[in-house]
């Protein structure tokens, strides 16, 4: 049952120079009502998260907390008018116990108060406990798991009983079981006369949790509903998934029983003590296209940086059989395995061809012009535009770019983050035929990391679906279709 | 390393000042004139211990706010003869204004940027002195008519008492509900807005206190003297020593400035012997604590029971 | 006339600040380190130099080659001493990486500055001039090694431009300034170009103290100036492009030689840096900054 309207959000627009952000945005937020945003990268959802908190100013549009427009407040007053938030990433204060830590929330802005009113240290307790962190307490932050952290984090923002808490990608870097015990605590605001706006990835995880889903993309709203009704939408499918999900017969190239060329083993990613993945076991043979499916944030791009020997892990990854451990990221690079990031790196104020002249530094000259020739058959725009600088290229010609310069290497094995985020269908098109092509015509072992099914399907020998750092489904893409169809979302 | 808890914290500072305050019958008027000079600098050295830890401002000039005070207070004295305590509450003044002017472009430059305006107000003042020798004495430096003592005792005591004033009360700054406000501004100015502070009153306020008692130090530094100088009051190698005594007794542990500071004097001068190269000494040494203790000496000590 | 002797001094000296300050740019812009011995580097250069050529006798030739060779050595030591010991070290947090390499190389300066004053001497010392004689330029007697000085500088960045524009190896330097990340990816070790950049940084530092010394003469205590000077011109040109630098180091030389003949030598430095705190407040990406 929910309440009066918290908050009222009309015509936000949000414009970075010539990038709009945010485009439009409308909605309503109610008491008692938990409401989820969610969208991929650079769909906007943590700028109106920003924008609400006072930490971007809009370009237009109204925020109305309770009848008064705040749009152009300040964040701290916005924060003292009732609105909490838990950011992504917090740093607590490392020399401070938790206890004081969540004092810190209840302080007045004061510059003249040397002495902590009484009433604080009791309050502060009382929060601790409703965060379940009465045990920890006395701790320092630093002795603390991750999870307790953001427990505390969480207490910090209701401390002084905001009308409408915000939460950042809450469920970032928790394990599953974690997940759930702190679904469970955000439920709890819910009757509390609270409005709870959340923004994640985890789509699965969002939507046992919330009332109402507004989905974003590309800075503009989508779809809003129940979150059944948004899962079901077929704009919403279509920019997540990329499409109808479909596969072609098997190809059979690669015989299963044949060592695999890349071996990942029960590997596990921590950032500080965020869990990125959790015990992801991959393997890709001689030859094959192994695609790796999953929404931004589940973790495909720690695996590849794990595999680039980018971020330290625990587990073994091998290659050709013998392990990676220790050996520097440019050594790998060199050995065989060439990632095309989902940034892609490149050196925008180089020009086309220097870009691929790098890519080429480690082969003899003649090698190198063979290699070049070729690929500029592979991309002919990219031959036109050779002078240009990458900067200056379209999304497309960049993602092209980025892939002909990573096969200027002669690699082995060619990992892909990514590389459909943002473009347009009819480059999403060519770029599929060169995959084909590329398929076709060398013997490459391709690994594919894909939120767009529709385009990591098709080529594939298999897939593997990675959700929320753990690997939860393997198979055929024909079984893909199958199961996954419509459960994917 | 041992843990060291706060209430040992309390205990070993008494027993430490009890200590200090009777070494004057048994050293000597040189020594316990190192010492005098060496507790002006601990003053020096917490004022931008909290600027650092607190507003999280890394200031490379502390002189310029030294030397303000410094010379205001000199100037007053020995041109319009104003007596020394009004002397030295206008040199805190000034050194606040200096300390606001130097907030500003604070708030809006990033790290290394805001750096160089600070090296670059110590280089300015110090032309200025120069500019302006009529008043201030110039290259050569001024003499002030009034001294607070002419006993090496009386102003052992003197420094002392004041050392202790300033670190009782930046000490407890530091652990009070301002403390902690100024501690969250300085670490994440983001999060402590959204928390509900505003972190641009609270950057002032630290440039501030910073500035009043490094104003104040200078006043009373110039008064124990009975002279000011560049090189006395604005200069880079000072400049250096002071960020050196922080860092090496401890970044964000206000008491550590002291213990740094002391090191630093007494290693100057028990080094002098051995002719030019005390400094060098002393530089290598500090260099090798931020290598390999960079949470330098309190700061190890202390941190010790926060990690497990 | 004066106007004239202006110009021609005002050139030597820029294009002599120019190379000091390319050098110290290519560091920050590629290794992102701010070097606060950079002075130290030119001044034992110079004292080097000095030593080799005069109180060892070797003359002027082998003693600037010398010289040039110590810049080298310290530059290295520089960085295997003190900066990357303080990037790779885990007791450091990341945020706070910067501030330790300003004041390890701060302190580092130091040190270098007492070991040149107790091992050589800390009065000024010059090295003679590596072309003798004057020249007669429209009136203004300008002393030959003064244009020698202009042309080896001009040389000295021409080499250095080619070398980063036209060879590959050059062009990796460029990149691991624009994105050191995708560098990695392309199998290049960062480790080695670190290397690159701070042996070009070691010979421009040396050849740009031992020129000094043989046009103005250089003592140990010039240490903290010449720094100051370099992180001047670099943030005013806009830390980590090497044009700017260029740019900076001229308006910063003529408005230092302007001052100091217009109106009083003390005072050179004082025009740059009120400069300096204005372009900080209105335009603090410098002249032709990016970053």
């Amino acid at each position: 049952m929910s309440g009066p309207t918290r908050l009222e959000i009309r015509g936000l627009t949000k414009r970075f120079g010539g990038l709009v952000a945010v485009n439009d945005i409308a909605f309503d937020l109610r008491a008692n009502e938990i409401m989820g945003l969610i969208g991929p990268n650079g769909s906007g959802k943590s700028t109106v998260m920003k924008l609400i908190m006072g930490i971007e100013r809009p370009t237009t549009g109204t925020i109305k907390l309770d009848g008064i427009d705040i749009a152009r407040w300040p964040s701290h007053r916005i924060a003292r008018a009732g609105v909490g938030i838990v950011f992504q990433h917090s740093r607590p204060l490392h020399r401070q116990t938790v206890l004081e830590n969540i004092k810190l929330a209840l302080l007045p802005d004061s510059l003249l108060r040397l002495a902590v009113d009484p009433g604080v240290d009791e309050r502060a307790r009382a929060i601790a406990e409703r965060v379940e962190l009465g045990d920890v307490m006395d701790r320092h932050p630093s002795t603390l798991p991750f999870a307790y952290l953001r427990r505390m984090e969480m207490a910090k923002a209701i401390a002084r009983d905001p009308g409408v808490v915000l939460l950042d990608e809450p469920f970032a870097g928790l394990t599953a079981a974690e997940v759930a015990a702190f679904s469970k605590l955000i439920r709890s605001f819910r009757v509390e006369n609270r409005a709870v706006l959340l923004v994640d990835h985890n789509v699965k995880g969002v939507a046992a949790l919330v009332d109402r889903v507004l989905a974003m993309y590309l800075g503009e709203r989508v779809a809003e509903g129940t979150a059944e009704e948004v899962m079901r939408d077929e704009t919403v499918r279509r920019v997540y998934i990329g499409g109808k999900i479909e596969a072609t017969t098997q190809r059979g190239r690669v015989a299963a029983g044949t060592a695999p060329l890349l071996d990942v083993a029960d590997v596990s990613v921590l950032y500080g003590k965020a869990q990125a993945l959790d015990r992801v076991n991959v393997q890709v043979r001689e030859g094959e296209f192994v695609s790796i499916v999953g929404l931004n944030g589940a973790g495909k791009t720690t695996l590849f940086n794990a595999i680039s020997g980018l971020v330290p892990y625990g587990g073994t990854i091998s290659f050709g059989g013998r392990s990676l451990a220790g050996t520097s990221a440019a050594t790998i690079a060199r050995g065989g395995i060439v990632q095309c990031p989902e940034t892609r790196e490149l050196f925008g104020d180089m020009s086309v061809r220097e870009n691929l002249d790098l890519g080429g530094q480690h082969l003899a000259k003649d090698a190198r012009a063979a290699q070049l020739a070729w690929l500029f058959e592979l991309f002919p725009i990219l031959n036109e535009r050779q002078s240009q600088a990458a900067r200056t290229l379209s999304g497309g010609e960049q993602q092209m770019l980025a892939i002909a310069r990573a096969l200027m290497m002669r690699p082995k094995l060619l990992v892909l983050d990514e590389p459909t985020l943002g473009l347009a269908p009819v480059i999403l098109e060519q770029l599929s035929k060169a995959m084909e092509q590329l398929r076709r015509t060398t013997p490459i072992t391709v690994l594919l990391g894909e939120q767009n099914v529709t385009f990591a399907l098709p080529h594939a020998d298999r897939v593997y679906v990675l959700e929320h750092t753990r690997i939860v489904w393997e198979g055929d893409p024909l079984r893909f279709a199958k199961e996954m169809g419509t459960g994917y979302l | 390393m041992k843990r060291l808890s706060r209430a040992h914290l309390l205990w070993i500072a008494v027993a430490v000042v009890a200590a200090a305050a009777v070494l004057p019958f048994w050293l000597s008027a040189y020594l316990l004139g190192v010492l005098t000079a060496a507790y002006y600098f601990g003053v020096f050295a917490m004022a931008w211990d909290l600027l650092f830890g607190f507003a999280g401002e890394v200031n490379f000039g502390p002189t310029f706010l030294i030397g303000v005070g410094a010379y205001a207070a000199g100037i007053l004295n020995s041109v319009l003869h104003w007596p020394m305590v009004l002397c030295i509450v206008a040199g805190a003044v000034a050194a606040v204004i200096g300390g606001l002017l130097m907030a500003l472009p604070a708030l809006r430059l990033r790290g290394p940027y805001f750096g160089v305006i600070t090296l670059v107000a110590v280089l300015l003042l110090q032309y200025a002195i120069v500019i302006f020798a009529g008043i201030t004495g110039g290259e050569i430096g001024m003499t002030v008519p009034d001294v607070l003592s002419i006993d090496a005792n009386v102003n052992y005591w003197y420094a002392l008492a004041f050392l202790v004033v300033c670190a009782v009360i930046l000490y407890t700054l530091s652990r009070s509900a301002l403390g902690l406000i100024l501690q969250a501004t300085g670490q994440d100015a983001i999060e402590a807005q959204a928390l509900g502070f505003n972190v641009t009153k609270h950057k002032i306020a630290a440039f501030c206190v910073s500035a009043l008692f490094s104003g104040v130090a200078g006043a009373m530094l110039v008064f124990y003297m009975g002279t000011a100088s560049v090189d006395t009051v604005i200069s880079i190698a000072i400049d250096v020593q002071v960020i050196i005594a922080a860092v090496l007794g401890g970044r964000r542990t206000i008491l550590g400035s002291i213990l740094g500071a002391v090191f630093l004097i007494l290693a100057n001068e028990l080094l002098r012997p051995i002719g030019q190269l005390n400094t060098f000494v002393v530089a290598a040494i500090a260099l090798a604590v931020i290598l390999f203790f960079p949470d330098g000496l309190l700061g190890h000590a202390l941190r010790a029971g926060e990690r497990e | 006339m004066l106007a004239l002797q202006i110009l021609i001094d005002g050139f030597a000296i820029s294009s002599l600040y120019a190379l000091a300050a390319v050098g110290f740019t290519l560091i920050f812009g590629v290794s992102g380190v701010l070097n606060v011995a950079h002075g130290g580097i030119m001044v034992v250069a110079a004292l080097v130099g000095w030593f080799v050529a005069g109180q060892l006798g070797f003359g002027t030739y082998i003693g600037t080659v010398a010289g040039i060779f110590a810049g080298l050595l310290m530059a290295y030591a520089t960085y295997f001493i003190v900066v990357r010991p303080i990037e790779r070290s885990r007791a450091i947090p990341r945020e706070e990486t910067e501030i330790f390499i300003l004041t390890g190389t701060l302190l580092w300066g130091i040190m270098i500055e007492q070991l040149m004053a107790y091992t050589f001497t800390d009065n000024p010392v010059t090295l003679r001039p590596l072309i003798g004689g004057v020249v007669n330029i429209f009136g203004v007697r300008t002393p030959r090694n003064e244009i020698l000085i202009a042309a080896v500088s001009w040389a000295v960045i021409g080499l250095l431009w080619l070398l980063i524009n036209r060879t590959q190896r050059g062009k990796a330097l460029l990149a691991a300034a624009i994105n050191p990340r995708g560098l990695t990816l392309l199998g290049f070790e960062l480790s080695r170009i670190y290397l690159l950049v701070w042996t070009i940084y070691g010979l421009l530092a040396g050849i740009a103290g031992v020129l000094l010394a043989s046009f103005l003469g250089v003592a140990s205590s010039n240490t903290g100036p010449l720094t100051a000077s370099a992180f001047a011109i670099v943030v005013l040109g806009g830390l980590g492009s090497v044009e700017g630098s260029l740019v900076a180091a001229y308006v910063v030389g003529y408005l230092e030689t302007l001052t100091a003949y217009l109106v009083a030598p003390t005072l050179r430095p004082i025009p740059p840096l009120l400069l300096l705190i204005l372009v900080l407040y209105f335009r603090p990406q410098g002249i032709l900054g990016r970053r």
